[in-house]
């Protein structure tokens, strides 16, 4: 059964508790947040995502879209609950109060992503494009365009899409063929065929602006000659509403393995009218600007599976009576025992509690640097906090998506066989969960992307914002007592990953078939050290609440047990991972391709 | 002061003409040790007669670069006229003409200096453009048989070339006299030029030139473009050709052009290519005459932010300037088959350019000199190109360039055919070998006294070798420590192999040099790894580094063997602390040396502070008491300052002031080897230095200095932070002036001080701002 309650404290917990010496510092631009205001739009999301979106979690997945004569039909009360979520400003919670936005810190937006996520998945996209979409166009696009469209936009009242890939064409996007003409007005004609274009199509808003890679006629081959242009589905008359059809058709809708209740379109764009978004050329760079802020909230989406699907199986591992207890009955009323008793189901649980909050708590600490980023009035924190982003958002974005695959496989295997029947509603996670490890970059290439270009920037300058905090803590709780094994547990971890890294760096200037070998290894050992990090300093902060007396004892030894838990059980796969980045590339591409 | 001064023939010079030649020739003799007359004329107004040479002088005081290397080599230089003072060339042995390019006026001021000077003096001409025969026409047997030519580069103390060109009737001991005097005293690479027009260097310069401007205007490709071409695919600087007619001045090669059209004989193929463009005599017309004048092919327009412009050939008006897309791949990487095989205007441009520019000098051999190698040198070093024109060819492939040449109807020059599908050059038996004119190859012989690593190399394999370093067997039982890495960085990889080869010495051979054939000897440490370990937070790695460096440097300055330093160029930071160390230093005159870790919020860490202590505690200039010497060495270290040459290191006692000085580059590791050589016999290891500290009191002492130059503007605030902790260290941290501080505490002090400044976030700042600037970050 899909179980789901917004994890509130914990999510306070990592906003107000946590990261508040990070560095980035109090960011007066965002003092109006007040705690209680905080924890006031925390409960009202958690309302709307219990309330209205994770009743169509299954009803949607079981329905699907449907094309018919051209048109896409969202499952049954989607559109219900999207002018519900529209109405209550939802859509509008992180965007810049200049185009209607609420301005909302990330730290508290990435929180209510998650649990929109967690509701239920296939919803979350609509909106979430729509974010995306707004970016690009905030960042690059001209005034006019801004003007025109982002308000509309913010609102929820019109949707955006991503137009990159096409049929032939996806993770190189410098093969692709749509083509964009000039006209006399500054407009251009643009033509070409995408596909895998979420949210494409569908029946939620009155309009859908489509964000669409394609090369002008003088483009050079390549990477170097994609621009990127703003087409939407109808042409808006001069006052703003939407005025005739603008020649963008959908050819398809794809039957997928999950996320069914989001349309996945195939669309085509015959002559359809359209506006350059940024420079002639440059459209990469304003589509990576975008890809970047969705890479996180992907990584986000793992979470948010990653978290029901524990929630789910901690129901269900409550309730199923199998077996008696290794240590004698637990439960000598019943005809068995819950299997919760049993340890290797309290591992499968420990390791899903553990895999959700840390990656709740990096997630806080990256969401901060997002707000550093944008509001900090120091150019130095700004910095530091662009490098830490750059940085982190390939590893949230793949461990995230992992450990939530991760998290939704062991609820099924929680259930056992009834985990297999659709009707337990937790295979839906594993199918759902599954495409965030593919979708705004492969896991493989956020991996590439750490190595290749993350690590080697400036001389290692990214890592600097994250290697000297975790440097630091180290050396200034090196001599705790009680926590010593914890310490020394990261310290460790954490020197693999400065071999490592120092390893990657040298061999991989050389040979960088030796830097892609490494990189998956490479990302999860960051990834572990970088959750480590945020367990023992929860560890700390946990001992001393209990220490000066707490109202929430139980969530800080709760907290105390899992972070125990991860550095006894998850934390020594650095080890693992290390000794893959020390073994290199040689048995990997030892065997020619003719042998497989 | 100089190696010259006791035994050489020439013991005074005097140079007429105190133009930017004559004056820059005055001052390079000056350098050398020797006293120079420098004379010019009587100026028409003014009462005082030797305003001229003194204005000369005196600016050349405030040029940068600096014609002279040092305040007293100025001293050396006496001024005059040659109304009055012309008498004085009896006191000289060699003369230098060096006035305007006119044979009148030539002729009438040798007619002048035939009358006063002794036989055997030399006299010799820096003319450019005019023959011999012409100059020497009216004057006697005995002055022909002392007269040549000696062509100088400009600037003359930075340009090694020297053209000499003799006359059929010029005294062969008169010529060495004057050859070895430029050989050993100024410094400079002789090539020996027929008397033929331009001579080699300029010849060729003007023929690529020429044909640059040309094919850019003939094909309408940017002037961007065409650099971007002719620049550093070539091998040649990146100037490229319109930059480099900027730099030396458009309105010159009107003039070049005219010379040469009147001189090079009819059937010379410079004569089909001589063209004037309208474009540049509008410019010239208009004072676009390059970076002395309004601005050249490229400028900055002040009027519009600084806005770097360029001038469009076909309209002739200045644009924003373009980044053109140069040759990529092999082709912009120094493959020049790929380079001129390059489809599209790249290719064409280049196979214009270097292909026309290779025929022309390879028909040069033997008119305008004697072999390939002459023509290679005149070009590497008279206007730094990477490779010579036969070398060029070799690259290309000689039959290759003929088959081209003949195929498009182009004259084969004869060379060409003589090497068939050989090259010009090969190296045998490890010897580098260049083809003769008989078409047989032969040994290319270094003058005595010249000892390269590059031969040495080619003709053995390396005593211990890894990433950063080498150790080769020079000779005689000495071995020369090479640095290998980018910029010869320092590493550990290098502090490995010094304790290797300490090890290997002591077992098997007499001395140790410390020397490269680089253009710099060491940047010092490879910033670019330390600030990887930075980031990564690996403090324990640096600290090995940091220590393993101290314990390298010191073993080297307390082996048993004498261990000669012989630096040429750049050596800074840890490339001057490995100086500091050795026993004696045999210096490159050519020496840019310093402790400049401060310029990037660091401290000497390899024992240079202790070192710098010691020499000038140990200075008789200096008063007594401890602080002089610290206060001294806080001055030269906190303001990151580098010697502009090796004189001037010797006053900074970067030098000791017995350390040598060899002013060829080319002689530095013969005389580096000499010099180990006569340390050998009786060699003791110096005793390590105690040194007595002022401690707190001078740490407070420095530190008011420093904000003195904080108060003036002058130093940043974290400029006093890194100053505090050079001062900490210099002045012996918890020292008492009671008690003496041991070497290896002083040691101790400076790697934990240094430690704590690596850790400093304006010192990773200052860092990283150098290695992706090139500048210090002032924070």
């Amino acid at each position: 059964m899909q179980v789901y309650e917004a994890p509130l404290r914990d999510m306070r917990f990592v906003i107000h508790e946590l990261h508040q010496d990070d560095g980035f510092g109090e960011i007066e631009a965002l003092s109006e947040f007040t705690p209680d205001l905080v924890d006031a739009v925390l409960e009202e999301a958690a309302k709307v995502a219990t309330e209205v979106l994770l009743p169509l979690n299954r009803s949607g997945d079981i329905e699907g879209c449907t094309l018919e004569n051209g048109v896409v039909r969202t499952p049954k009360g989607f559109k219900e609950a999207y002018d519900m979520f529209r109405e209550g400003g939802w859509c509008a919670l992180a965007s810049d109060p200049e185009w209607g936005g609420q301005g909302l810190p990330e730290t508290v937006n990435k929180m209510t992503e998650e649990m929109i996520c967690s509701a239920n998945l296939s919803f979350s996209l609509y909106p979430g494009l729509t974010h995306g979409a707004t970016t690009a166009i905030e960042g690059y696009a001209s005034d006019e365009l801004k003007q025109f469209y982002l308000p509309k936009m913010v609102s929820g009242d019109w949707s955006g899409t991503m137009c990159l890939t096409e049929p032939h064409c996806g993770t190189d996007l410098g093969m692709l063929r749509t083509k964009a003409v000039p006209q006399d007005d500054g407009s251009y004609l643009v033509s070409g065929s995408k596909i895998f274009i979420s949210a494409g199509e569908h029946d939620l808003t009155e309009n859908i602006v489509h964000l669409v890679l394609a090369r002008l006629p003088d483009a050079p081959e390549g990477v170097k000659g994609i621009s990127l242009f703003l087409v939407p589905k109808y042409l808006p008359k001069e006052d703003g509403t939407p005025g005739p059809s603008n020649g963008v058709s959908v050819a398809a809708i794809e039957h997928k393995m999950g996320l069914k209740a989001s349309a996945t379109c195939q669309l085509n764009f015959d002559g359809s009218t359209g506006w350059l978004v940024g420079k002639p050329h440059k459209g990469m760079e304003a589509m990576f600007t975008m890809m970047n802020t969705e890479r996180v909230s992907v990584g986000v989406q793992g979470l948010g599976v990653g978290e029901a699907a524990y929630q789910s199986a901690v129901y269900y591992a409550k309730e199923r009576l199998q077996g008696r207890s290794l240590s004698g009955v637990k439960n000598p009323g019943g005809p068995a025992d819950p299997i919760i008793v049993h340890p290797d189901v309290r591992r499968m649980l420990m390791i899903m509690r553990a895999n959700n909050e840390g990656c709740r708590a990096l997630g806080g600490w990256v969401s901060r640097a997002l707000d550093a980023e944008r509001h900090a009035s120091d150019p130095e924190v700004k910095q530091r906090a662009s490098d830490f982003i750059a940085l982190m958002t390939p590893v949230v974005k793949a461990l995230f998506t992992d450990l939530g695959y991760e998290n939704a496989n062991l609820a099924v295997q929680v259930y056992g066989g009834h985990g297999f029947i659709s009707e337990s509603g937790v295979e839906q996670y594993v199918r759902d969960g599954r495409i965030a490890m593919i979708y705004e970059g492969t896991n493989g290439i956020q991996a590439l992307d750490l190595v290749g270009r993350k690590l080697p920037a400036h001389m290692g300058r990214n890592l600097r914002s994250f290697f000297h905090p975790v440097s630091r803590f180290i050396e200034a709780n090196k001599a705790d007592g009680q926590f010593k094994p914890m310490i020394e547990g990261l310290e460790k971890a954490f020197g693999a990953l400065q071999l490592s890294t120092a390893t990657i760096a040298q061999k991989g200037m050389k040979d960088p078939e030796e830097a892609g070998a490494a990189a998956t290894d490479y990302l999860r050992l960051m990834g572990l050290v970088a959750m480590g990090y945020c367990f023992a300093k929860s560890a700390l902060i946990a001992r001393d609440r209990l220490a000066t007396g707490t109202e929430d004892a139980a969530f800080y030894k709760a907290k105390l047990a899992t972070a125990q838990f991860f550095f006894d059980r998850i934390l020594p796969q650095a080890t693992t991972a290390f000794l893959a980045i020390k073994a290199g590339k040689a048995s990997m591409m030892a065997l020619d391709e003719a042998a497989f | 002061m100089s190696p010259l001064s006791n035994e050489s023939a020439i013991k005074k010079v005097c140079v007429i003409g105190a133009g930017t030649m004559g004056a820059g020739i005055a001052a390079q003799v000056a350098n050398a040790g020797v006293p120079v007359l420098l004379l010019d004329i009587v100026p028409r107004d003014g009462a005082n007669r030797n305003a001229i040479a003194e204005g000369a002088v005196a600016k050349m005081l405030k040029t940068e670069p600096a014609p002279f290397m040092s305040k007293s080599a100025a001293k050396l230089v006496e001024t005059g006229n040659i109304e009055d003072h012309l008498d004085k060339i009896a006191e000289c042995d060699w003369v230098v003409e060096a006035v305007i390019e006119r044979l009148d006026i030539k002729q009438g001021l040798y007619a002048k200096i035939e009358a006063v000077k002794r036989e055997g003096t030399a006299v010799s001409s820096n003319t450019s453009t005019i023959p011999l025969g012409q100059l020497v026409e009216g004057r006697s047997d005995a002055f022909r048989r002392d007269f040549l030519i000696t062509h100088f580069f400009n600037p003359p103390r930075y340009m090694r070339l020297l053209e000499i060109v003799t006359g059929p009737e010029t005294d062969a001991g008169v010529a060495a006299k004057v050859e070895r005097f430029a050989d050993v005293a100024m410094g400079k690479t002789v090539v020996k030029a027929n008397d033929t027009p331009g001579f080699i260097a300029n010849r060729i310069g003007t023929y690529w030139i020429q044909l640059g401007l040309n094919a850019a205007f003939d094909m309408g490709i940017t002037v961007e473009l065409a650099d971007a071409i002719a620049g550093k695919p070539m091998g040649v600087p990146k100037t490229g050709i319109f930059g480099l007619v900027d730099l030396v001045g458009i309105d010159l090669m009107p003039h070049l052009q005219a010379s040469l059209t009147s001189t090079l004989a009819k059937d010379d193929p410079y004569h089909a290519i001589a063209r004037s463009h309208p474009l540049i005599e509008k410019m010239i017309g208009e004072g676009y005459t390059g970076r002395k004048g309004k601005g050249g092919f490229y400028r900055l327009n002040k009027e519009m932010g600084r806005r770097k412009e360029t001038v469009d050939l076909a309209t002739g008006e200045y644009r924003e300037t373009v980044r053109a897309a140069g040759p990529s791949g092999a082709a912009g990487k120094g493959d020049l088959r790929k380079l001129v095989e390059t489809k599209g205007k790249v290719g064409e441009y280049a196979w214009a350019v270097l292909g026309g520019t290779l025929a022309y000098a390879a028909g040069l051999v033997p008119s305008a000199a004697g072999d390939v190698v002459a023509i290679d040198d005149a070009m590497k070093l008279g206007y730094n190109w990477k490779a010579g024109p036969f070398e060029m060819i070799d690259k290309l492939g000689a039959a290759w360039l003929a088959a081209r040449l003949e195929a498009e109807g182009q004259p084969v020059p004869e060379i060409l055919k003589l090497a068939g599908d050989r090259t010009f050059y090969r190296v045998e038996n490890g010897k580098r070998q260049f083809l003769g004119l008989d078409g047989e190859y032969r040994d290319i012989v270094r003058p005595e006294g010249v000892l390269r690593l590059e031969d040495i190399k080619l003709a053995s394999k390396p005593l211990l070798k890894n990433g950063s370093a080498a150790l080769w067997d020079v000779g005689d039982g000495v071995v020369a420590l090479e640095f290998t890495g980018k910029m010869n960085a320092l590493d550990g990889d290098v502090m490995k192999l010094i304790v290797e080869a300490i090890g290997l010495v002591k077992a098997q051979y007499k001395a140790l040099v410390i020397y490269n054939d680089a253009d710099s000897f060491s940047a010092g440490a490879n910033l670019g790894l330390a600030l990887f370990a930075l980031n990564i937070a690996a403090w324990s790695e640096i600290e090995k580094l940091v220590a393993g460096g101290q314990m390298a440097y010191k073993g080297l300055k307390y082996a048993p063997f004498p261990v000669v330093g012989a630096p040429a160029g750049l050596a800074v930071g840890g490339g001057c602390e490995i100086l500091l160390h050795c026993d004696a230093v045999q210096a490159h005159a050519e020496l840019y040396t310093g402790l400049v870790e401060c310029g990037v919020g660091l401290i000497p860490g390899w024992g240079g502070n202790g070192e710098m202590l010691d020499r000038w505690q140990n200075n008789k200039m200096m008063p007594k008491g401890p602080m002089p010497a610290v206060a001294k060495v806080f001055e030269t270290v906190s303001t990151a300052s580098v010697s502009r040459s090796a004189a001037q290191a010797k006053e900074m006692l970067f030098l000791r002031p017995d350390d040598a000085i060899t002013m060829n580059r080319d002689r530095l590791l013969y005389d580096a080897k000499q010099k180990a050589l006569s340390l050998v016999e009786g060699y003791t290891p110096p005793e390590p230095p105690h040194f007595r500290l002022p401690g707190e009191s001078g740490r407070v002492a420095l530190g008011m200095a420093a904000d003195g130059f904080h108060k003036q503007g002058k130093a940043t605030d974290y400029d006093l932070v890194v100053s505090d902790a050079l001062a900490n260290v210099l002045s012996g941290g918890e020292a008492d002036l009671v008690d003496t501080v041991s070497e290896q505490e002083l040691l101790k002090l400076e790697r934990e001080t240094f430690m704590r400044l690596v850790r400093e976030p304006r010192s990773i700042a200052r860092v990283e701002h150098m290695l992706e600037t090139g500048k210090p970050l002032r924070n």
